[in-house]
């Protein structure tokens, strides 16, 4: 297959800079969870809310931690984590989803997956709301390092459009990716510190955390809800996951995107 | 000017998941030819197109004729550059609007008035053009008080009356038609007609897919026959209706 990377970097510009159109697409999606409902969206977040606290209060006295500084670490790290594994998830099916227009129409890919990466920033907003509710039950400060929030969010981002767009790529071809990639995700949600801190794993164990790259896009996320400045390894790694997945992804979309409507 | 090129276009299409048995059953069959490739046979492969040329000028109203899997949807979604061809080149000058399905993106959960935005924006309308015809779409589609209300209220007709209104909208350059485009009642389809006349008025290349003879030999200046993805006649409409009749009296 003769790689074509004009056409995958024009998907990819053409897309991301039809910001309307992804923008809306994300937004009508987010407005339909609204419909026929009272409080919409809010609905996942009172459950999640209601997770956060009962489980949060019991393995804080199970853990022996206090409640006041184990509560904003899982509230921040189960909102952040949300939005990195759905991000994921969703990646996964958003080609094989869009059957009917791939199929009909030419156009830029890349919005499918800007409007899959943009609602769940939106639900992630939505969400927030619980952690302003834990911040002033548990005193969290808001400091200098919580702004660095925005480029937290910014560059997970960046990334779950490479991640969606790779992923959605081969779960058109290969079905079972998707299985796959839910099973992972699941024991992810566990093996990632977002119950427990990495210090609890105590020195020995801590180059496992290091090495995994969902703990550092959480951890960009998360450090800065908590008013405290991601480590620089977290950033070192977001920033090579960045260059490294976007570098795999225009490798494959130059090759493979042509490929895509014979696929689904 | 708007053209359309294309030079010894071949399209397989891969065929994932065929089982062990129906490997070993491929023998003949209509439609495209169906190949195994591979050392061992493994992949299958369905040539839908095969080294087909084809040169269309600004203009020309092209009527595409052939039996159900000659390869005319094919055809149409390849000048539409929904698929790319294995081997070969297409070159498009100008705006393809394909008008297969006459609403990509619609969402039955969405007002009427929001599927005519998102269905616009993806048959490449701007958000002005959008808004400036809203006025025409609502005119044509008469649906009125409706458009305010979510798309699963509407009956079958009147979805296919939104959806025929905003796809008919657009100014295209290359309009890419396949004939199934719905039409609704009597009363409507007469309507419909007229749209679609205008609407092919509007746009400086026509290629058109039709089983109907009267169909092409009404809006069409030139025709090709089509049988297993090669172009077995080409000409004027009246030429190639008459080979395309023949081939049904030696093949039934």
């Amino acid at each position: 297959m003769t790689p074509s990377y004009s056409s995958a970097l024009e998907d990819v510009t053409g897309g991301f800079s039809n910001w309307r159109m992804w923008g809306r697409l994300g937004w009508q999606e987010t407005k339909r969870r609204y419909r026929r409902t009272i409080i919409g969206p809010f609905w996942t977040t009172l459950s999640l809310s209601i997770f956060i606290f009962t489980l949060g209060i019991l393995w804080a006295q199970l853990w022996k931690q206090d409640p006041k500084s184990y509560l904003p670490f899982l509230t921040a790290g189960m909102l952040a984590w949300g939005m990195v594994a759905t991000t994921i998830t969703e990646g996964c099916s958003v080609f094989i989803a869009a059957e009917g227009l791939i199929k009909s129409l030419k156009f830029s890919y890349t919005l499918l997956t800007c409007a899959v990466v943009w609602r769940n920033l939106i639900v992630f907003l939505h969400h927030l709301l619980i952690f302003v509710g834990v911040m002033v039950y548990a005193g969290v400060p808001v400091t200098a390092n919580t702004l660095l929030v925005v480029p937290g969010l910014l560059l997970v981002a960046v990334n779950g459009i490479w991640v969606c767009t790779l992923l959605g790529m081969m779960c058109s071809r290969f079905r079972d990716i998707q299985q796959i990639v839910g099973s992972v995700l699941q024991i992810s949600m566990f093996v990632t510190p977002i119950f427990w801190t990495p210090k609890q794993l105590g020195d020995r164990y801590t180059i496992y955390v290091d090495l995994n790259p969902l703990y550092h896009y959480v951890d960009i996320v998360r450090s800065p809800l908590l008013g405290n400045a991601p480590s620089l390894l977290s950033w070192e790694m977001v920033a090579a996951g960045t260059v490294i997945g976007w570098a795999v992804t225009l490798f494959c979309y130059s090759r493979f995107r042509r490929r895509l409507s014979y696929w689904i | 000017m708007a053209s359309l090129t294309l030079e010894n276009i071949t399209v397989d299409f891969p065929i994932y998941g065929a089982q062990k048995t129906f490997r070993g059953a491929i023998r003949s069959a209509t439609g495209g030819l169906i190949r195994r490739e591979g050392s061992d046979h493994q992949h299958i492969t369905v040539r839908a197109l095969d080294n087909l040329s084809l040169s269309i000028k600004h203009g020309d109203r092209l009527g595409i004729i052939g039996h159900n899997g000659a390869g005319k949807s094919t055809l149409l979604r390849l000048c539409a550059g929904v698929y790319e061809p294995a081997n070969g080149r297409v070159l498009i000058e100008g705006k393809v609007s394909p008008l297969f399905n006459t609403s990509p993106g619609l969402d039955m959960d969405d007002t009427g008035y929001e599927n005519i935005i998102t269905c616009g924006l993806y048959l490449g309308m701007t958000h002005e053009e959008i808004a400036r015809k809203t006025p025409d779409i609502e005119a044509f589609s008469e649906l009125g008080e409706y458009l305010s209300l979510p798309t699963k209220t509407y009956s079958t007709g009147m979805l296919t009356r939104l959806g025929f209104a905003i796809a008919t909208a657009i100014d295209p350059e290359i309009l890419v038609l396949d004939e199934g485009l719905g039409a609704g009642d009597a009363r409507f389809a007469e309507k419909a007609k007229r749209r679609v006349d205008a609407l092919i008025e509007r746009s400086s290349v026509l290629i058109l897919a039709s089983h109907s003879d009267a169909l092409i030999q009404s809006l069409c200046t030139r025709a090709i026959l089509l049988q297993s993805g090669r172009i077995v006649t080409e000409g004027r409409v009246e030429e190639v209706i008459e080979a395309y009749r023949k081939l049904n009296q030696t093949s039934p």
